[in-house]
């Protein structure tokens, strides 16, 4: 291997090693050789303190502990420190312990898992609601559990690894159609006709924060009358008047099938839901392996997520204030002449182009600098197009965006000039 | 290895990972995405191949090639350095 940097992880997915349990030999040539190990060092690197906008980790460049500005942690509304939140997880842990210990059906279900459950069903305008421990689990139980081989699974090209791995799981045949093109997706739903067929996309897609054209998917769907799934990990909380989401955005909500949420970002937990007709509900209790397998969620967790959705509903306060930060980051970042891509929400991408090099030399300074902002680099988005990416966060103060800005202007945009 | 043994091979694995494909309907000036190949299907033709042949070649060098032609090309010009 002599470019080794123009591999990535695209590269090793198959693996013929004699030895079932050893790696592929180029992955281990690859990810030893000192420059890939050096971009490696970008991840997992440790959080000392609560994911807040201002926090510090440990870090791996140097070793040393570092203050930072946090545009990274995908706490979008603050909720994973809110005040009220700790105590509703404090008051639970002290009632309940701290695990379900046991699956949903026969001993894992509590009060408050049945409580949330109720007020998720209502907030999103459903008939019932599905908890998960995780919102991958959430979305590969929901499409393990709806399809079957013989069905046809439509996605965008951009969704989620946890919608396709479902999807593979449930051996219905995929198609993808192009990232946001309604054309592309009628193609696949003609393809498809006489089938039953699930449409899957998202409110917000999370690489370059754009939303789905929910309005041309709708009539494209109905025309085939293809069901809809909506996958709201990035918008639940933030979107639509009351914060119901994307769907509610567009006033689309009826239209549809299931709708996804994942309580790791805005809810500042983890876990997922889907809610849904309560029968298709009822049937994927017995029939989603996340659900009916496995443990459900700790009911310290759960207390803490009601509460957090009590708070981020009670008034419309935390998501002002977030869409506040998203114009005033948007404003800074636009005067500094950066591509965002097509952003419409508080997932700002800032394209750095094809060089990864350039890429994790910035990311270098970035740190350097105090602020812990993540390169992205590829598969994760595509060659062309390796980047930064902003989750911005209601906790943000002025002080603190122009900080980050200051230091984006002097690391970014001055190393996109070389 | 040349032009037409490389092509069989591609072709061989397209035909093994797409449903309903017959080989007269193959037209290397398509793209597998034509014949109903999703991004997975692709994967699985491009490395099942590439093993076969023995080649290496990285994927962000392969996401600008749109036809199977140009694919076979990428893989003529990767194995005549290698063999
Ligand atoms: C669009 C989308 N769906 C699902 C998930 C999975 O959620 P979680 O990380 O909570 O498991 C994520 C995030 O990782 C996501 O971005």
């Amino acid at each position: 291997m002599d470019n080794i940097l123009d591999y990535s992880l695209a590269d090793f997915q198959f693996n013929d090693n004699p030895d079932v349990l050893a790696p592929p030999e180029d992955f281990e040539t690859w990810i030893n050789d000192q420059r890939i190990s050096y971009c490696f060092s970008f991840f997992e690197q440790q959080l000392l303190r609560a994911p807040r906008s201002s926090t510090e980790i440990l870090s791996n460049l140097d070793g040393q502990k570092r203050k930072v500005i946090n545009l990274t942690s995908y706490n979008y509304l603050g909720l994973s420190s809110h005040p009220e939140v700790i105590q509703a997880a404090h008051e639970a842990l002290d009632r309940y312990g701290l695990g379900a210990s046991g699956a949903p059906l026969l001993s894992g279900t509590f009060d408050v898992h049945v409580a949330f459950a109720k007020k998720l069903a209502e907030f999103k305008q459903k008939e019932d609601c599905l908890l998960f421990s995780n919102g991958l689990a959430g979305n590969m139980g929901a499409m393990q559990g709806i399809l079957r081989k013989g069905d046809v699974l439509i996605l965008d090209e951009k969704c989620h690894k946890s919608l396709v791995d479902g999807g593979t799981l449930s051996g219905a045949k995929m198609l993808f159609f192009e990232h946001n093109n309604v054309d592309s997706l009628v193609m696949m739903l003609e393809k498809s006709r006489g089938k039953r067929v699930l449409v899957a996309v998202e409110g917000v897609y999370s690489m370059d924060g754009d939303l789905v054209k929910l309005p041309e998917v709708v009539a494209a769907c109905e025309r085939y009358r293809a069901a809809i799934y909506i996958d709201e990990a990035h918008s639940t909380l933030m979107f639509g008047p009351n914060g119901r989401g994307v769907a509610e955005h567009f006033g689309l909500e009826d239209k549809m099938g299931v709708t996804f949420g994942t309580f790791s970002k805005s809810f500042g937990g983890v876990g997922g839901f889907i809610c849904s007709n309560a029968r298709l509900i009822r049937y994927l209790k017995c029939y989603s392996s996340p659900y009916h397998f496995s443990c459900a969620p700790s009911p310290v967790l759960v207390a803490g997520l009601m509460k957090a959705l009590e708070v981020a509903t009670r008034d419309s306060s935390l998501r002002d204030k977030l869409w506040e930060n998203v114009r005033y980051m948007k404003r800074r970042l636009l005067d500094l002449k950066l591509d965002l891509a097509g952003t419409e929400s508080q997932v700002i991408p800032i394209i750095i182009g094809s060089s990864g090099e350039k890429l994790f030399q910035m990311a270098t300074q970035l740190q350097q600098r105090g602020l812990f902002l993540q390169p992205v680099d590829f598969p994760a988005v595509p060659a062309h197009a390796r980047r930064f990416r902003i989750s911005v966060s209601s906790q943000l103060t002025k002080e603190e965006m122009n900080e980050a800005c200051n230091i984006i202007e002097d690391v970014v945009v001055a190393g996109l000039k070389k | 290895m040349d032009k037409e043994q490389i092509y069989a091979v591609i072709k061989k694995h397209l035909l093994e990972n797409v449903e309903d494909l017959q080989e007269a309907d193959i037209d290397p000036q398509k793209s597998m995405k034509d014949y109903g190949a999703n991004s997975l299907d692709i994967i699985e033709v491009v490395s099942c191949a590439m093993r076969e042949l023995n080649i290496k070649i990285p994927r962000s060098e392969l996401a600008e090639i749109k036809t199977i032609d140009e694919l076979t090309n990428k893989f003529v010009a990767n194995s005549s350095v290698e063999s």
